[in-house]
C-alpha cells in the first residue's frame, strides 16, 4: 500500500465510534486534528506504519483496516497526561532520527520484515543493556514503542472486529453456570 | 418570603415532603404515597428516568470513544471521584464532579456523591446483608457510642417487607450472625469459592463463606414484574443503569411505583436549604428550597418531613436549619448533631492462587461473589480491638493471552491462550467506632452557589482500625494458607475515609435525647414530625453494607408516621 495514502481511512467510523475531526494535509491525505499534543503528518504516518506492523493485515484485518492509527492518536491526545505526551513525542523524534540514520529511509518505506525486526529489537534487545541506574528515565525510544504497541493492542482487542469475530464479547450473557468443565469453553489454546 | 399568595401556598402544601430520592428517599416516597399521602419528593439533581436516561446502558465496548478509559483531563480535574472504582467512561455522568460541589476536607475524606433522581442507588454495589442482634447490641455490650433504641425483632419484619419488594437473591444459610431473609434463589458459589467454604466449615468454628445476598432478580416474582422489572441478565454493567431493572434502584422500583400511585410530585433541581420550624406550633412546617436552575427560593409545606439527603448532606441540612428554638441546628439540643460520624474501613485486601480444581471454571457472569460474615468478637470479646470485619471472597480464572512480539504471531497470541489457575481474593470491610472527634460542621465563611454553607468534614481512622486491619491480614493469611492457597499477597493502602461510600451517623438514633438526635422511630427527639432515615441515623456501623438497613428503617419509620398521623399525634 502506498504509505502516502495509508491515513485516508483515519476518520472512518468503525462500529459507531466517534468521528474524529480531521484536516487535509499538503498531499491531500486526511490527518487527525489533535487537541493536546503536537504530532505532525510525518509523525502520524510513522505511528500508523508502526501500528500496522504490530497488527498487520494477514488473513484477517490489520491495524489500518480497523482504523487503529486514529485510535492510537486519540488515546495519546486524550488519555496520556502531559508528561506522558512529552516523553512520547521525544521518543518518536529519537526513533525517527535513528531510522533515518541507520536506514536512510522512513520507517514506512522499509519492507515488512525489516520493520518487524526493528520493532522486535526494541522489544527484546539481543545485547543485554548495562543495568540501568536507579531513577533513570526509561529509554525514550523504548517508551515510545510501548506507547504505540500498548494502544494498538488495546484498540485491536477492543475493536468490533475482534470482539465479534475473534473472542466474542457478550453484552447480555443471561447466565451464570458454575462447575463448568473447562473443555466445554472451546478456548483457542496455545 | 418567596410568595405569600394564599392559593400559591396551597399549591405548595403536601401531606409529606421527602428530601432526597436515593435508596432511602425512594422508600419513604413509596411507603408514604402507598398509604395515600400526597408526597413531594425533592431532588437536588436532575431527573433520571428508568431506561430512558441510561445513555450508555446498551453500548458495546468499542462504542466508547476511549474504550472505557477516562481522558487524563477528567482524571486530573477529579482526583476525588476519580478514585472511585465505579467511576468510568460508562458511568461518569452519574457522579458529582469534584469542582461542581466543593466541600472542606479538614482531614482527607473522599466524598463520593450522585446528585440525580435515584442518587447513588444507580451506582451501589447491591450487597444486602441483614444485621443481627450481635450488631444492634454492639454499642451497649462493648461500651461505645450509645445503645441502639431498636433491636433485631423491631426491624426484622421491615427487612422482610423491603426484601420482598426489592428482590434479594440469597440462600438460607442459617447463621445467627447474618439472619436469613425473603430470598429469591441465590447465585451459586463457583468451585473455588465452594472449596474454601467447605474448608472453613471443617477447619474453623463459625467461619463461613456464603453467596453474598444481593439486590438482583435471580427469578422475579409477580411483584417485580408489576414494577416492570425483569430477570437479571448477568451483564455486570450495573453502574450504567440496568435496562432490565435486574437490580434494585429507586429509578427502576420505588420512584415509578410511587409515581403510579398518583400521590407523588417529584421536583428535581431542588436544593433544600433548610427545614422551616414554626416556633408557635412547636413543629416543622416545611422546607426552603432553592431552584438550582433559576436560583429562586421557594417554600413547601407539609405535615411531616422525611430527611433522606444522604448521610452527610442530611447533616448539612439539619445543621443549616437554625431557629430561636434550635440555634445550633435542627433538633440539636444535645450538641451531638454532626458528631459520631463513622464509616467502613476498606483499606486492605488479600489475593492468592489455588493450584487445584483445574478442570472446572464458570460460564457467564455473576453479579455478586462470596461473603465471609463477621467472625471476630461475635459471641464475646476475644481480641485487643473492638468489633470486627466482614470480607468479600471471590475466585476467578482468565484466558492468558500472549502480548509478546509483533505481527502474525502477536495476533495469534492475543486470541489463543490457556486458562490461568484460580485466583482468589478477599476484601476487608471493617466496622469503625463512632467518636465525637469524627464530625462534620458548617464552614463559617464558604458557601455554595445556593447560599448554603460548605460542609467541613473531619473524619479519620484510629488505633482500633489499625489493629483490626492487622488482624484481617493475619487471619486471612492463615485461612488461605490452611486451604492450600499459594502466593498469598496481602495488600494495604492509605485511602482516605469516604471511598467506602458507607459514611454514617451524625444524627444518631438513641434512647436518650441528651446524647442522640433521633428516637426509636427516627423522629427528631425535639420535633416529632421530622424523620431522618438515611445513613445519618446510624448509631453504629457494624460491617454489613448498610443500604438494606436504611431501606428497612425507612419503611418502618414511614409506616409509623402514617399511623401517628391517623392518630392525630403529629398535627
Amino acid at each position: 500500500m502506498n504509505r502516502r495514502t495509508v491515513l485516508k481511512n483515519l476518520a472512518l467510523v468503525i462500529g459507531g465510534a466517534v468521528l474524529l475531526p480531521s484536516c487535509v494535509g499538503k498531499d491531500g491525505t486526511s490527518y487527525v486534528q489533535l487537541k493536546h499534543v503536537s504530532i505532525d503528518e510525518d509523525g502520524q504516518r510513522l505511528i500508523a506504519d508502526m501500528a500496522d506492523t504490530i497488527i498487520p493485515k494477514t488473513t484477517t484485518p490489520g491495524a489500518k483496516d480497523l482504523n487503529l492509527p486514529a485510535f492510537v492518536l486519540l488515546m495519546i491526545d486524550d488519555c496520556f497526561d502531559k508528561k506522558g505526551q512529552e516523553a512520547f513525542v521525544a521518543g518518536m523524534k529519537a526513533f525517527t532520527a535513528k531510522i533515518k540514520k541507520e536506514h536512510g529511509k522512513e520507517f514506512g518505506d522499509l519492507n515488512a520484515k525489516t520493520r518487524e525486526a526493528i520493532l522486535m529489537a526494541i522489544e527484546k534487545p539481543q545485547v543485554a543493556k548495562a543495568k540501568p541506574q536507579k531513577n533513570t528515565p526509561p529509554d525514550p525510544i523504548t517508551n515510545f514503542y510501548w506507547g504505540v504497541k500498548g494502544q494498538t493492542v488495546f484498540g485491536y482487542t477492543n475493536s468490533q472486529y475482534f470482539m465479534t469475530k475473534e473472542i466474542v464479547y457478550e453484552l447480555v450473557p443471561g447466565r451464570y453456570i458454575v462447575h463448568y468443565p473447562v473443555s466445554k469453553l472451546k478456548l483457542k489454546t496455545a | 418570603m418567596a410568595n405569600l399568595n394564599i392559593d400559591s401556598a396551597k399549591e405548595r402544601t403536601f401531606d409529606a415532603i421527602v428530601i432526597g430520592s436515593g435508596i432511602s428517599g425512594g422508600w419513604a416516597a413509596k411507603e408514604l404515597t402507598g398509604n395515600g399521602l400526597k408526597t413531594l419528593v425533592l431532588e437536588r439533581g436532575r431527573d433520571v428516568k428508568h431506561i430512558t436516561d441510561y445513555p450508555t446502558t446498551n453500548k458495546m465496548p468499542w462504542e466508547f470513544e476511549h474504550r472505557g478509559q477516562l481522558p487524563s483531563a477528567v482524571m486530573k480535574a477529579n482526583p476525588i471521584v476519580g478514585r472511585c472504582y465505579a467511576f468510568g467512561e460508562d458511568s461518569q455522568h452519574f457522579f458529582v464532579k469534584d469542582k461542581e460541589h466543593p466541600y472542606v476536607q479538614q482531614k482527607p475524606f473522599d466524598w463520593i456523591r450522585g446528585y440525580q433522581v435515584g442518587g447513588k442507588s444507580l451506582l451501589w454495589a447491591r450487597q444486602t446483608q441483614r444485621w443481627s442482634d450481635f450488631d444492634f447490641e454492639g454499642p451497649a455490650r462493648d461500651g461505645y457510642a450509645v445503645d441502639w433504641p431498636i433491636r433485631y425483632k423491631d426491624i426484622a419484619p421491615w427487612y422482610s417487607h423491603v426484601e420482598k419488594f426489592a428482590g434479594i437473591a440469597g440462600n438460607k444459610d442459617g447463621l445467627a450472625e447474618l439472619p436469613d431473609g425473603e430470598f429469591l434463589p441465590g447465585f451459586p458459589l463457583n468451585d473455588v469459592e465452594q472449596y474454601f467454604s467447605d474448608h472453613l466449615k471443617t477447619h474453623y468454628k463459625n467461619r463461613h463463606v456464603i453467596s453474598a445476598r444481593c439486590a438482583h432478580l435471580s427469578k422475579p416474582n409477580q411483584i417485580h414484574i408489576d414494577q416492570g422489572r425483569a430477570q437479571c441478565q448477568n451483564r455486570d454493567l450495573c453502574q450504567r443503569g440496568c435496562p432490565f431493572g435486574g437490580y434494585f434502584s429507586s429509578n427502576a422500583s420505588t420512584i415509578p411505583w410511587a409515581e403510579k400511585s398518583g400521590n407523588m410530585t417529584l421536583r428535581p433541581h431542588s436544593v433544600v436549604q433548610s427545614i422551616i420550624y414554626d416556633e408557635q406550633k412547636g413543629k416543622a412546617t416545611g422546607v426552603r428550597v432553592i431552584d438550582s436552575n433559576t436560583k429562586e427560593a421557594i417554600e413547601y409545606y407539609a405535615k411531616i418531613i422525611f430527611v433522606n439527603a444522604a448521610a452527610l448532606n442530611t447533616n448539612l441540612v439539619l445543621l443549616n436549619s437554625t431557629s430561636s428554638r434550635f440555634p445550633n441546628g435542627f433538633g440539636n439540643d444535645s450538641g451531638v448533631l454532626g458528631k459520631f460520624v463513622a464509616f467502613h474501613n476498606y483499606s486492605a485486601n488479600i489475593g492468592a492462587e489455588y493450584d487445584g480444581l483445574k478442570e472446572w471454571t464458570v460460564d457467564g457472569r455473576s453479579p455478586t461473589s462470596g461473603y465471609i460474615p463477621r467472625f471476630r468478637n461475635v459471641y464475646k470479646q476475644e481480641t485487643d480491638f473492638l468489633r470486627g470485619y466482614a470480607c468479600t471472597f471471590g475466585g476467578y480464572r482468565y484466558q492468558q493471552h500472549k502480548y509478546e512480539g509483533v505481527g502474525a504471531s502477536l495476533k495469534e497470541g492475543l486470541v489463543k491462550g490457556d486458562l490461568s489457575p484460580w485466583f482468589v481474593g478477599a476484601q476487608f470491610m471493617g466496622e469503625t467506632i463512632p467518636k465525637d472527634t469524627n464530625h462534620v460542621s458548617l464552614d463559617a465563611k464558604l458557601k455554595d452557589d445556593w447560599g448554603v454553607p460548605l460542609l467541613n468534614v473531619s473524619v479519620d481512622y484510629d488505633d482500633n482500625d489499625e489493629k483490626m486491619k492487622k488482624d484481617f491480614i493475619e487471619q486471612l493469611t492463615e485461612m488461605f494458607t490452611s486451604a492450600g492457597f499459594k502466593n498469598i499477597r496481602p495488600s494495604t493502602d492509605h485511602r482516605a475515609p469516604g471511598l467506602d461510600i458507607h459514611e454514617m451517623g451524625g444524627a444518631r438514633m438513641g434512647k436518650d435525647p441528651k446524647t442522640s438526635i433521633l428516637n426509636e422511630w427516627n423522629q427528631v427527639h425535639a420535633c416529632k414530625n421530622v424523620f431522618v432515615t438515611d445513613g445519618a441515623c446510624m448509631t453504629s456501623t457494624s460491617c454489613q453494607n448498610p443500604s438494606l438497613t436504611y431501606m428497612a428503617i425507612t419503611a418502618r419509620a414511614a409506616n409509623h408516621a402514617v399511623e401517628e398521623l391517623k392518630k392525630g399525634n403529629l398535627s
